[in-house]
């Protein structure tokens, strides 16, 4: 059993993936955030796996950990405290720009004026591009999600190519944990209160973690910088596609299937451009 | 008043440091390895191409205080590759830790190792101790050999443990010139 769950493709795809269906099936019922508790549920797991629960040295990374199950926990109880919705829209993005800043400080301190300008001003971009491009699809259960798979299933295949497993591993589990409660979804829907997004805040922890996923990898490994363009285009490609299908199966399929084209072929380009971790230790 | 305070430091000074001499780490001659076991299988070496520091000694009682700063991206296990793996996050987390540093705590090779920004006493085996006057330079020069073992995971090197092996040998040659 232990041998099992050493293996990376145990800890970010497989146990992370069954634990967020079981949880969705599971909740479905009782709330309409049960997707949250599904993917705050399949990530801690994959945490406690990959990183173990400890948080010394608080390193990037594993800020990064806090701040994704935060977002998550605050994507849950955030519209039983804000109401209004303009509010709602504001905020996810100023709370991702306070997290990259907490995150990325320290290094980014250490830069020239050019250098640190350059950071603030391209991960601002990355969290304006995506803030808006899933606020337009916040309100579509099945491109929402369908987008965050993509988005994380790329950023968590290109980190791993851009030397560091770790930082793809974490992404990985949030994809994992993302496909699993979509599948719930397509299997058990109209069971359950469906899978009922609380709409502008709900693409906080997309946003969040691709974000600054993303962005670790570019800052703390070797990921081309360029790769995040790409990515960023994932939650637009979902709400760009023009069907709209009846079954929860098409839905889930159609809606996903950009991101995960657009994911494999940045991971394939990180990967050729030579910044593989093919390490073998 | 000024020189009954100058008299006052002076007799406050440990003795050690009144009789110790300064020198200055050589980069060039002073090599920091490591071992560490691969999945079960053989044991890989690798260096750091990067340190610098300052040593006390004093050689009547053969006593060194060390300081030793090593640039953590300078990892080298001849492998390029392994090597950008070595300074992501999943190990060294060079970026953000971009210095290993050993502080002596007593006069001799007890000190604080700090790495990941965790800093943790560590106590290195001195096997040799040579001083002597440079054939070429002449100047003042002592080098030292010492080994000794860290946990990794102690560090919070987490990443792989234990299937990569989490004891990690060290061990440091140095070469000092005095000033």
């Amino acid at each position: 059993m232990e041998q099992f769950l050493n293996r990376p493709e145990f800890q970010s795809a497989v146990i992370p993936f069954g634990t967020a269906l079981l949880v969705y099936a599971g909740l479905r019922k009782f709330t309409a955030a049960a997707w949250i508790c599904a993917l705050f549920a399949a990530f801690v797991i994959a945490v406690w796996l990959i990183n173990g629960v400890t948080f010394t040295p608080l390193t990037g990374t594993r800020k990064i950990i806090l701040l994704v199950l935060g977002s998550l926990a605050f994507a849950a109880l955030a519209p039983l405290l804000i109401r209004q919705i303009k509010l709602q829209r504001a905020v996810g993005p100023l709370l991702t720009i306070l997290a990259l800043l907490w995150v990325f400080w320290k290094v980014v301190a250490r830069m020239e004026a050019s250098g640190i300008l350059l950071f603030l001003a391209g991960g601002l971009a990355l969290i304006i591009a995506l803030s808006w491009a899933f606020e337009h699809i916040a309100r579509d259960n099945a491109r929402l999600h369908g987008a965050g798979l993509g988005l994380l299933l790329g950023t968590g295949l290109s980190a791993t190519a851009g030397a560091s497993a770790l930082l793809g591993q974490l992404a990985l589990a949030m994809a994992a944990a993302t496909g699993g409660m979509l599948l719930a979804w397509v299997l058990l829907g109209k069971a359950g209160r469906s899978a009922a997004s609380n709409h502008s805040i709900s693409t906080l922890p997309y946003v969040l973690a691709a974000t600054l996923f993303g962005l670790a990898a570019v800052v703390f490994a070797r990921m081309p910088w360029y790769a995040l363009i790409p990515l960023a285009t994932i939650p637009l490609a979902a709400g760009l596609v023009p069907v709209k299908p009846d079954s929860r199966f098409l839905k889930a399929f159609v809606y996903s299937l950009p991101g995960i084209v657009i994911a494999l072929a940045t991971a394939f380009w990180v990967w050729q451009a030579g910044a593989s971790s093919a390490s073998g230790y | 008043m000024k020189k009954l305070i100058l008299i006052a430091s002076i007799a406050l000074l440990p003795v050690n440091s009144l009789l110790a001499a300064n020198y200055t780490i050589d980069p060039t001659h002073t090599y920091v390895s490591f071992a560490i076991n691969h999945l079960g299988f053989s044991t890989m070496r690798g260096k750091f191409n990067q340190q610098s520091g300052s040593m006390q000694y004093d050689a009547a009682s053969k006593k060194a205080s060390v300081s030793i700063e090593i640039d953590a991206a300078s990892i080298d296990t001849g492998h390029d590759k392994r090597d950008e793996h070595l300074r992501s996050p999943d190990f060294l987390n060079a970026v953000e830790n971009p210095t290993i540093t050993f502080n002596s705590t007593k006069t001799d090779w007890t000190g604080d190792l700090t790495i990941l920004g965790v800093t943790k006493p560590v106590t290195l085996k001195v096997t040799s101790i040579n001083c002597g006057e440079h054939p070429f330079n002449k100047k003042q020069v002592c080098g030292f050999d010492a080994e000794g073992s860290i946990k990794r995971t102690d560090f919070g090197v987490t990443y792989g443990a234990p299937a990569i092996g989490e004891v990690l040998d060290l061990q440091i040659e140095v070469e000092a010139v005095k000033e």
